[in-house]
């Protein structure tokens, strides 16, 4: 039977290529890598789906995290498309909050800026535990809400929310300072130990806090009179 | 190419027919030139023995201009072009539309056949063909479709002809024209209304004997044509008289027809204009989305696409019916004609754009819910055409954005197909599908 | 002139370059030296002063030739078309919240598009016309911007963090132009909102040098599909009413009006209504075709071979030329003739609407009870016939309209959109006046049948004849109590929906079905 392409027998591609499309297709692979160890994260930490908050299993995931972003080049702006990428693209396909936010803040913490903002305002999901263990000489910015656990074990990082916070806001954390402008939730500051933690809205209830400092719409409430610091 | 010749005379040809016989204002732009499109492609179905499907209301040229392109095209004079058009009435029959017996013979107990005007000569214009009862309609499709005609275990087969059929807006008294015998009409053109002002001037000037009649020509045609003599040898001695009418055609008019040699050479030029890479591209898009179904396997009018396919977006989901395989035919034909025409080197994207809602306008069967979704919408054309402008505007769009993809796509099933071991490229459109299709790869979308 | 011999001279190159767009060709005006190009309805119009000022730094050719290529890929490929525009300004609307800013933004991105676009897939002079542009504002980077993606040298620079973000963005990928155009608004947020701030204080506006995008780009058969388009994929009626209120002016100024609820000036527009009035749209039937019936009388059909023993009283005699021989004589078989009918008339049609506090206000959310009871008043009105509507709440206190048979879309859209939200009662001496003022009319009510005297309804519809549809919204002892009452009258139909957006479906089946056999309803 006749070749019924024959007529393209030669047109190849005429494939122009432009910057744009080379700095497009390093986007996505880069993408594609960070997606890859997030799965692996959910393989080893989320088995049936079901992860639970607590000290030991956010420890283990950090580390699984960071084992996975271990030598991938990627930029504050890779961070961003990959929560975009949680919240809409069908690429990935669970997004459970905990191990997310664990791992974003991994990529936040490894990553080669000082300063890294991330555009999350368009996100319909909150993430939790951004901002976890940012180190000492990094500024993360997060443009939106974030969810519970924001800022725990802060380690000297900068970490400035423009938006609201939910539960547990800079728990456990040592040093640094979280400035968040709206609102916040339960168990604020629960075991924060030292930084300073601003928020310029409204706080629904405090945690057992140990040290450091905690502003309410530039008020400092604690340390103060009415509150003590909470001694295990 | 750069002939040239030919196209002269047949621009000479259409200038003497616009500003003379057929008032009308031009409707269709194409190379910057500004045509007429009943006039047009009137002139192309001639040029290509097509098949032309004329509709319009009552007494706006459709069969005249039909009968002035073929008396001047084929130089038979008008006369007997008249003589030979078949009327669309229920009670037409065989005897008046294909032949009869010689009576003579009959009576003697031989069969012979008297052949009619209409099936002899290759200018066939049969008027308000929805008005042939459907049997009727039968009963000239082998005719229309192959130009064949039989009677009485007779045969009798034109070398050459061009059929225009006009027919009206339904209306008390118009039957539907079967679907069969659509489909194998080339082209749907609308003879519209001139407007009030070119109106006017219509029939304004004196009657004078019709330019085109010559009765001592029709008289002469008319005795070949009844003869007894072979048809092959009729169509001989009808050339000769033909031959006298071009020269006086060119005498009194300065136009000049076309006598069949010539005809066929033109036929060969235009056969010899190729389509280029992106027409050709676009074409098979079009007709992938005319034809595709993902579910069924393909197009057919008995079985519904349903919501939620993933082909929601493509001319497939609007439709009932599948485009049969005369749809490339008559785009091709017209295509090259029209591209002949214009002294074009090959056919383009220009030309394929222009042809195709005219080509495929009265094969499309479209779903009620995209009928009236369009029709409340401002146009310029009668709804058929219009709704097939805008979804060949649609898909040349989509042809647009993926054009690089696509070409890509066809050279990859090119190298499939020899044989290489190659992974045909993927994509949303139908026509990804296809070419895996042909080269043996599965559909693995879901349904 | 110099200018229009180079148009004339370049058109058939830059046109087959392109495929063929169907535009006629452009033409020369004197217009500002800071714009190179006029768009309006397809007409590319380039600019003389724009022209003779770059002439000092460019061939005149491949001025010429970038600018018309710029013009006609925002016709071929974006925008497109009108809803295309429509989406990108909505998206914009979304990051900056103000009307001119989300404008500008949605102009840009279509430049960035529509330049990146035909340096990739035309040869094209466009990055040597942009070098020789001025760059300021937001020009500047997105100039700078150009050299990062195109890979020329633009003589701009700079702005590296924002060219840096700007460039990641997948500006041919269509499918994702509606994100893509928020990141790149939320870029350029912030120069966008200077350049406003700078212009309130100068009043002063820099114009685009490779023009504006408008309205003024669109015919109005364009701004009315797009318009329908735009209302079917806007996921909430809010955004769509956001959006025709900010083009409201521009819109009115075109002649697209809500007079005569289609186009021409009349009455200001009405964002609800045009937006209920362009989904019903997509939700029509066509017009009803003319029947084809039996003319009752016996035709010659067709000829057929006779036979030996066939009776001979149906002999075509001149068909078989006077021979009574097997073969050659043929009888006429008849057939009762089959023509074209007359239109029936179509009753005209009542729709009641409950507008109560239980059902949704259709000027917040999109109502399908509304858009049902819309595309019912289309199907009747297509055919010529009229509607009236009786729209209630608690009717009994003053809370109803009650809208008399006419032709008058925008009246009957309006009564229909109205909503009062109070309690659920009808006036049953309301609707037998009007169902007094029409031939036996069809009824539509579409309630969630929490009717107060709901008692009365039944007993009501158990009197009339008329053909009546009832959609009711979710199961109650009600709707039980409606059903019962209602099981033994063949003209009443009763659809209880599960989906709301089953209802226009459900109602326009109804029509359907109605509208095919009108001779039942005498």
């Amino acid at each position: 039977m006749k070749n019924p392409f024959e007529a393209f027998h030669h047109t190849g591609a005429r494939k122009r290529e432009i910057p744009l499309d080379t700095i497009l297709k390093s986007k996505e692979e880069t993408l594609s890598k960070i997606l890859t160890g997030y799965e692996d994260l959910l393989k080893n930490e989320a088995k049936d789906l079901v992860w639970l908050m607590q000290y030991s299993t956010v420890i283990k995931a950090y580390s699984i995290a960071e084992r996975g972003i271990e030598g991938l080049e990627y930029t504050a702006e890779d961070i961003e498309e990959f929560c975009y990428a949680l919240d809409h693209s069908d690429q990935i396909p669970y997004l459970i909050t905990g191990p997310a936010g664990i791992y974003i803040s991994a990529l936040c913490n490894h990553a080669q800026e000082q300063e890294i903002c991330l555009h999350l305002r368009d996100l319909t999901v909150k993430i939790n535990l951004l901002g976890y263990r940012l180190p000492t000489n990094k500024k993360l910015m997060v443009q939106g809400n974030v969810g519970d656990f924001t800022g725990i074990g802060l380690d000297g990082g900068e970490l400035i929310i423009e938006g609201s916070g939910k539960n547990y806001t800079g728990a456990g954390m040592k040093r640094g300072k979280i400035v968040v402008r709206h609102n916040l939730g339960f168990n604020t500051g629960h075991g924060m130990t030292g930084g300073e933690l601003m928020v310029g809205g409204r706080i629904k209830g405090l945690g057992k806090i140990v040290g450091g400092k905690l502003y309410e719409r530039d008020q400092l409430i604690f340390p103060n009179e009415g509150i003590k610091p909470f001694y295990v | 190419m750069k002939n040239g010749h030919y196209q002269t005379r047949i621009r000479a040809i259409y200038n003497f027919i616009s500003d003379n016989l057929y008032l009308n204002r031009p409707d269709i732009e194409i190379k910057g030139e500004h045509f007429n499109s009943t006039l047009l492609f009137g002139l192309l179905t001639g040029l290509n023995r097509g098949k032309e499907l004329i509709i319009g209301e009552p007494g706006l040229g459709k069969t005249t201009s039909a009968e002035y392109v073929g008396s001047i095209l084929y130089r038979y004079p008008l006369g007997i072009v008249w003589g030979s058009e078949i009327s669309g009435h229920p009670e037409q029959t065989e005897e008046k539309i294909i032949g009869r017996p010689h009576l003579g013979e009959l009576n003697k107990g031989r069969e012979k056949v008297v052949w009619s005007d209409f099936a002899q000569i290759p200018v066939k214009i049969v008027d308000e063909i929805n008005r042939l009862p459907e049997t009727k309609q039968s009963m000239i499709l082998n005719g229309v479709d192959r130009g064949n005609w039989e009677y009485l275990n007779e045969i009798l087969i034109n070398d050459e002809y061009s059929l225009f059929a006009t027919a009206n807006y339904q209306d008390r008294g118009t039957n539907t024209i079967i679907a069969p015998l659509i489909d194998r009409f080339d082209c749907l053109i609308e003879s519209r209304h001139p407007g009030s002002n070119i109106a006017y001037t219509i029939g304004k000037e004196a009657l004078v004997p019709h330019s085109l009649r010559h009765p001592q020509y029709e008289k002469e045609l008319h005795q070949i044509l009844r003869g007894d003599k072979p048809y092959e040898e009729k169509m001989t001695l009808a050339e000769g008289v033909c031959d006298l009418f071009g020269e006086y055609l060119k005498e009194q008019l300065g136009l000049e027809g076309l006598n069949k040699e010539e005809r066929t050479h033109i036929n060969e030029e235009m056969l010899g204009l190729n389509f280029d890479i992106d027409t050709n591209a676009f074409v098979r898009m079009m007709l992938a989305e005319l034809s595709f179904c993902h579910k069924y396997g393909q197009k057919r009018s008995v079985e519904t696409c349903e919501d939620g396919c993933h082909y929601t977006g493509y001319l497939c989901h609007h439709i009932k019916n599948c485009a049969s395989n005369r749809l490339p035919m008559s785009m091709r034909k017209y295509a090259q004609a029209l591209a002949w025409f214009l002294e074009d080197d090959g056919v383009d994207l220009e030309h394929i754009r222009l042809i195709i809602p005219y080509t495929l306008a009265h094969r499309i069967q479209w779903k009620d819910s995209y009928l009236s979704k369009k029709e409340g919408e401002g146009r310029n054309d009668p709804f058929q055409i219009y709704l097939v402008k805008a979804a060949a505007e649609e898909t040349f769009q989509r042809y647009n954005e993926q054009r690089e993809y696509l070409l890509e796509a066809l050279s990859v099933g090119y190298r499939a197909f020899a044989g290489e071991e190659v992974t045909p490229l993927e994509g949303d459109h139908p026509i990804y599908e296809e070419i895996k299709k042909d080269i043996g790869v599965k559909d693995e979308k879901p349904l | 002139m110099e200018l229009e011999h180079i148009i004339q001279k370049l058109w058939p190159r830059v046109r087959k370059k392109h495929f063929y767009p169907q535009l006629p060709l452009p033409v020369v005006i004197e217009g500002g030296e800071d714009c190179a190009l006029e768009i309006k309805s397809k007409q590319l119009s380039i600019s003389s002063a724009f022209y003779d000022k770059l002439k000092e730094d460019m061939d005149g050719e491949e001025i010429v030739e970038a600018v018309l290529d710029h013009g006609i890929t925002h016709y071929m490929y974006c925008p497109w078309d009108f809803h295309t525009h429509l989406t990108l300004y909505n998206e914009a609307k979304k990051v900056v919240r103000q009307k001119d800013q989300a404008q500008r933004a949605a102009t840009y991105f279509m430049d960035v598009v529509a330049d990146t676009y035909c340096v990739k897939e035309k040869d094209t002079n466009i990055a040597a016309l942009y070098k020789n542009l001025p760059k300021t504002g937001v020009h500047e980077v997105l100039t700078a911007l150009y050299e990062k993606i195109w890979g020329e040298d633009l003589g701009s620079g700079g702005h590296e963090e924002l060219v840096n973000r700007l460039s990641r963005i997948p500006y041919l990928d269509r499918k994702n132009w509606k994100e893509s155009i928020k990141k790149f608004t939320e870029v350029i947020q912030h120069i966008l909102e200077e350049e406003w701030n700078d212009e309130q204080m100068s009043s002063h506006r820099e114009p685009n040098p490779m023009g504006e995008h408008s309205l003024e780009n669109y015919s109005l058969e364009e701004i009315d599909q797009g318009l329908r388009e735009f209302a079917g994929a806007v996921d909430d009626l809010q955004e769509f009413k956001e959006t025709v209120e900010d083009l409201k002016e521009e819109l009115e100024e075109k002649g697209y009006g809500a007079g005569g609820m289609g186009r021409g000036k009349g009455n200001p527009l009405d964002a609800n209504l045009l937006y209920y009035m362009k989904l019903a749209e997509s939700y029509t039937l066509p017009i009803r075709k003319l029947p084809i019936e039996k003319t009752g009388y016996l035709h010659p059909h067709a000829h057929r071979p006779w036979e030996i023993g066939k009776p001979f009283a149906d002999i075509d005699v001149w068909t078989s030329f006077g021979k009574i021989i097997p073969g050659i004589t043929q009888i006429w078989t008849k057939r009762e003739g089959e023509t074209h009918g007359e239109y029936e008339g179509i009753p005209d049609c009542l729709i009641i609407i409950d507008s109560s506090g239980s059902m949704i206000n259709p000027r917040e959310r999109l109502s399908h009870a509304v858009l049902g009871a819309v595309c019912a008043c289309n199907a009747y009105l297509k055919n010529e016939s009229r509607a009236a509507v009786y729209n209630f709440s608690d009717a009994l206190r003053g809370n109803k309209i009650v809208l008399e048979f006419s032709h008058d879309k925008e009246q009957i859209y309006q009564a229909i959109c109205r909503y009062f939200g109070g309690g659920t009662a009808l006036d049953l001496d309301d609707i037998t006046s009007l169902l007094s003022r029409a031939d036996n009319p069809d009824i539509f009510i579409i309630t969630d049948m929490q009717i107060t005297n709901l008692e009365k309804l039944i007993d009501f519809f158990q009197r009339i004849d008329n053909r009546v549809t009832a959609v009711h919204l979710g199961h109650n002892v009600h709707t039980t109590r409606f059903k019962d009452g209602m099981a033994k009258k063949k003209n009443i139909s009763l659809f209880n929906i599960k989906n709301k957006e089953d209802i226009p479906k459900i109602i326009l089946g109804k029509v359907k079905e109605y509208l095919t056999s009108p001779a039942e309803w005498r």
